[in-house]
């Protein structure tokens, strides 16, 4: 997903009156994927959401201190909070896919390894398909294909209640008016970035 | 996880391109810091440390974009991207084995063949990306990344700001 431009940045500007305009631009993306990353199936939407709130996330981890006061390191640390809930759905949505080829291909090969044992037959006997070459995979990957779903579920039931809280600590029209109005920011700190 | 180093002397009402010089500078250095032992798959969190390094500074490098001369951000930034992306492909696979390792154990052994069928191609796909990797450091070093990147620092911190007040 390609970043919006952000418009009117001067490099003989201050950091602070640059990083406005920056923060708003990376805000009005994270809110652009509401209310559509919240369908359970939104692999994309979700996908992409997490690539913005990471936008978000770092230009407010290198400006929070300098610039903005502490309700725009709180929002900093919301975009990691969400961002990691959203890796772990995308770790899923990854995941399982190669769960299922791997189990559609030990599936092929157990097929084609039965027409071998059956030879010239013209029906199978059911006694061929005792000891396959891939019974003892079936257990664990189908284990750890329902293991991937389920996980799944529940982490976007998560997501969707930390969407939430997010909503309910008002984080837009909070960050907006701490990058605009800066009511707290510090006059001469030096910048610490919170750990990751 | 690394703590990302502070940025001596940043403040808001600091011009935006000197700004950028000092954040550059830190951020690159940090990243050629974590740079030792990244390939050894027996210790995973260097790779991590490096990944995360590369993203602090791929940010700051977007961030501060307007600062710095296209010519020479724009291939600085494509070889950063080159880099995470490498050792993201070493570092899926490290976590993903991490948790299949955490999952086998905790299901019993029936299930465990299964699991390590599945693991053997994540195995494959972390030797294939410590090879990407180490390519991309061997070009990295090749094409002078470093020294493109403390360059980048110079050219605007060198620069003067506007003359301020009336003429």
């Amino acid at each position: 997903m390609r970043a919006r431009k952000v418009k009117g940045l001067d490099p003989d500007g201050t950091l602070a009156d640059n990083a406005q305009r920056i923060v708003r631009v990376r805000l009005d993306e994270v809110y652009a994927f509401f209310p559509a990353a919240l369908e359970p199936d939104a692999v994309t939407e979700l996908h992409d959401l997490r690539i913005a709130a990471k936008r978000l996330r770092y230009v407010l981890e290198v400006t929070a201190d300098a610039c903005f006061g502490p309700y725009a390191h709180t929002a900093a640390r919301r975009m990691r909070d969400l961002q990691d809930l959203l890796g772990e759905i995308h770790d899923c949505d990854v995941q399982l896919p190669r769960v299922e080829a791997l189990v559609a291909e030990l599936r092929d090969a157990d097929t084609r390894e039965l027409l071998r044992r059956a030879g010239a037959a013209s029906d199978l006997d059911p006694a061929l398909a005792a000891d396959l070459p891939h019974a003892d995979d079936w257990r664990g990957l189908l284990a750890l294909e329902s293991y991937l779903r389920a996980r799944r579920a529940l982490l976007v039931e998560r997501f969707g209640a930390f969407w939430r809280d997010v909503e309910r600590e008002g984080l837009r029209a909070r960050l907006e008016y701490a990058v605009g109005e800066r009511p707290d920011a510090p006059s001469d700190l030096a910048t610490t970035e919170p750990a990751t | 996880m690394a703590k990302a180093r502070d940025i001596p002397g940043l403040r808001g009402d600091m011009r935006y391109a000197e700004a950028a010089a000092e954040t550059v500078a830190v951020r690159t250095q940090e990243l050629f810091d974590h740079r030792a032992g990244v390939l050894d798959t027996s210790d995973i969190e260097r790779v991590h440390a490096m990944r995360v390094a590369t993203r602090r500074l791929r940010a700051v490098l977007e961030v501060y974009a307007p600062c710095f001369p296209g010519s020479l951000l724009r291939p600085a930034l494509a070889d950063v991207k080159e880099l995470a992306d490498a050792l993201g492909a070493r570092r899926d696979p490290d976590v993903e084995l991490l948790a299949l390792e955490r999952f086998a154990a905790a299901v019993g052994p029936r299930e465990r063949a299964g699991i390590e069928r599945f693991a053997e191609r994540t195995r494959s796909a972390q030797l294939a990306g410590n090879a990407r990797l180490a390519a991309a450091l061997g070009r990295a070093d090749a094409d002078d990344l470093r020294g493109r990147l403390e360059a980048l620092v110079e050219h605007v911190g060198g620069q003067r700001p506007r003359p301020e007040g009336p003429d």
